[in-house]
């Protein structure tokens, strides 16, 4: 053969080894910067979530703001709550953290989060694909070129915002007290009637599995619908529906607090609460035996 | 596929007659024809809807109202693209500076050569033609520049621009709803966006020509370095300005016939080179800055160079506010350019401008802003260096070197990379 072709097909052999040789290392490597980080997830999956209240919800469920829960109730939260987070993957960390884990007194779903699928922040959640069956399953079904890209290349799987988050909380930081801390500005209130917001119980079946599987570990299941701000609840298109179909669903009763907070100050935007806010939220959840 | 082919067969037609007609008068006739063919097809397909749309808002603000119906028109690929391709053709061949092409194959190949068939370079023909005329053989060190280009290009689209995209849809989807710093940061990001998805199109396109044989002309030479106006026409999408320069600039009389004129042929030249992007007020408007920077900047060049030597500021500290400037106001063109219509653009500038929530706190996604960033930081590190370096030439010489930044860009992509059904902005163009 050619002395030409043959160095062509030396170099094109070498920069394969390179390339998966690096891949590798390049993953081992973020695998470790991820079990050591004080993220949720992170501290779930290697064993350091152990609680009494397990959290469950979206970015809204980020307001149950566990700093003032520990101080009202005395017990030890974990939130497993993440922006954009769907019914699906809720359900595959809530079977995890029962598996990995005494099972918690109690367990408060934001049912909120049961309105949306999004193979999108699926795909975020793949730094933990190898610590997870169920998580690896639920990828794989939900987006087969994501789980196959994570088996060819291993750096892939820390091309997410979860990995970046991860690094953040690296150096012994964790996120208990994590929460958009700001107010509403005068000029974002003027834009409360442009906005369109259709809500539609898609997940119901998912999240009723979920109650059951909790409840047979022997953990209390809350249901609560987190506060908006109400001149935005008011444009909200099928709140109303969203909760009746999903109390039908789940034979379960809601508790609806979202118009239980008015003032704007207690809100980053019109679906969050801020930290203010979310203090408030907690208080009255404590006042109505949620916690 | 019919209207590309049917752009063929009439310029190369009109080619064939314009070599054989001597008559000034005859080959008048001939290259208004192959202008009025294309242009027709590509104001009917493109434009269609948005004359009649405009006529109707101008009927309206007489209190007319109008029941004129807008056609359900599919926009074809690449029309743009390959309208001015073929025009040039005609263009050159009229004013005699190529020999006609009297083999179909070739001159169809040359419109619809796919590599920049949908979104450039625009190649001329004077470049593309004789080309032919060469022999053709596979060559290593092309091989290996073009493949450079062409994961040079792909690292552009699918780690930087596609990685910043969805920051920018957000920002000019519901601007109202964030702060001032945060869309300032959407602005900067989409300006890198367009020139990552943009340029990295090109880079594609110019490594598979290169790799098949062809060479291509440059489309972008780092535009964000300019110092003036006149230097960013020059270094970004250079294939249509210089087409523009070239085919309407000169042809309305260029800065032949005093200062006024030179000023009306900018602004028109401009202004068509908006709507050439697309059938909307804001790509007009978008061009209307440009010619108004062009037409600002020859206005106060000289006594701002003055300004400058009487003050004595330091060569680098001219240069860094020049280029600080440019970028400055071509962003702001950038806003009209990816905004859907006006409103949006002034809630963006209005939001901009306020100051309000000038702080990190208020940046809502802050790890993709993080990563845009860092993106962006990368992008310029390579882009700073490859002055100094010269990569293409140092890939093709160093086998080692090669193999080290091909493994790098691939792991860059699986690390960074964005993966979506994102596709080059320009191809809707």
């Amino acid at each position: 053969m050619n002395k030409n072709i043959l160095t062509r097909i030396a170099w094109l052999l070498a920069l394969i080894l390179v390339v998966f040789v690096g891949d590798r290392v390049g993953g081992w490597l973020c695998k470790q910067m991820v079990d050591e980080s004080g993220f949720r997830y992170s501290r779930m999956y290697t064993g350091k979530a152990q609680c009494d209240i397990l959290l469950l919800g979206n970015s809204r469920g980020l307001g149950f703001y566990q700093p003032t829960i520990e101080e009202i109730t005395g017990k030890k939260t974990f939130n497993l709550s993440y922006n954009g987070m769907t019914m699906d993957l809720g359900k595959v960390l809530v079977e995890d953290y029962m598996e990995k884990y005494k099972a918690p007194e109690r367990l408060l779903i934001d049912v909120t989060m049961c309105d949306r699928s999004s193979p999108e922040i699926l795909a975020t959640f793949v730094p933990y694909i190898g610590e997870s069956e169920r998580l690896e399953q639920l990828i794989r079904d939900t987006s087969h070129t994501v789980a196959t890209a994570t088996q060819l290349s291993h750096l892939y799987r820390y091309n997410s915002e979860i990995f970046q988050r991860a690094l953040y909380y690296n150096k012994g930081k964790i996120d208990d007290d994590w929460l958009l801390d700001r107010a509403m500005s005068n000029s974002t209130l003027e834009y409360i009637e442009t906005q369109k917001y259709r809500i539609d119980a898609r997940f119901i079946d998912v999240l009723k599995e979920t109650i059951e599987y909790a409840e047979g570990m022997g953990t209390k299941v809350e249901l609560v619908m987190t506060p908006y701000y109400p001149p935005f609840a008011k444009v909200v298109k099928g709140l109303e529906a969203f909760q009746s179909e999903i109390e039908r669903g789940t034979g379960r009763k809601i508790r609806n607090y979202v118009y239980a907070i008015e003032d704007p100050n207690c809100f980053g935007d019109f679906q969050h609460l801020n930290k203010k806010g979310s203090k408030v939220y907690m208080q009255k959840l404590k006042a109505d035996g949620v916690l | 596929m019919s209207l590309i082919l049917l752009s063929t067969v009439i310029d190369y037609s009109i080619g064939l007659r314009l070599d054989k007609e001597e008559t000034p008068k005859a080959r008048k006739r001939l290259l208004h024809t192959s202008i009025i063919v294309n242009l027709g097809i590509l104001a009917f397909f493109k434009y269609f809807n948005f004359f009649i749309d405009s006529f109707r808002d101008v009927l309206l603000t007489f209190g007319v109202e109008a029941s004129i119906s807008e056609l359900n028109i599919i926009l074809p690929v690449g029309i743009s693209f390959y309208t001015f391709q073929s025009m040039s053709y005609t263009i050159d061949l009229y004013r005699k500076k190529i020999p006609v092409e009297r083999d179909f194959l070739r001159f169809a190949t040359y419109i619809a050569f796919f590599p920049q068939l949908v979104a450039g370079p625009i190649v001329r023909a004077k470049d593309f033609l004789p080309q032919f005329q060469r022999k053709i053989v596979f060559n290593w060190d092309r091989f290996n520049s073009g493949l450079s280009l062409v994961m040079w290009g792909f690292f552009k689209k699918v780690v930087v621009a596609d990685s910043l995209a969805p920051f920018v849809d957000l920002c000019f989807e519901a601007p109202e709803t964030f702060s001032s710093l945060h869309l300032i940061l959407g602005v900067i990001f989409y300006s890198f966006q367009i020139y990552c998805d943009f340029s990295g199109y090109s880079d594609i396109a110019i490594g598979l020509a290169r790799m098949l044989g062809f060479d291509f002309p440059e489309n972008f030479r780092t535009p964000y370095f300019s110092k003036n106006f006149s230097e960013f026409w020059t270094r970004w999408h250079i294939t249509l300005s210089s087409w523009l320069r070239d085919y309407l600039y000169i042809s309305l009389g260029g800065n032949r016939h005093g200062v006024f004129n030179t000023y009306r042929n900018l602004m028109l030249t401009m202004l068509l080179g908006g709507l050439w992007h697309g059938a909307s007020w804001v790509f007009v408007f978008w061009g209307f800055l440009h010619g108004m920077y062009l037409v600002v900047q020859r206005l106060i060049e000289a006594p701002f160079g003055r300004f400058m030597d009487a003050i004595r500021a330091p060569k680098v500290l001219q240069v860094g506010l020049s280029i600080a400037v440019v970028y400055f106001f071509t962003c702001f063109a950038w806003i009209f350019f990816r905004a859907p219509d006006f409103t949006i653009a002034s809630t963006i500038i209005t939001r901009i401008t306020s100051f309000e929530g000038f702080h990190v706190s208020t940046i809502v996604s802050k790890f993709m802003a993080l990563k845009g960033l860092l993106l962006i930081g990368i992008l310029l590190a390579i882009e700073i260096t490859n002055f100094r370096f010269q990569y293409v030439s140092l890939l093709v010489r160093k086998p080692a070197f090669r193999l080290a930044a091909f493994a790098l860009i691939l792991w860059m992509i699986a690390f960074f990379g964005t993966f979506g059904a994102n596709t080059f902005i320009y191809f809707q163009f």
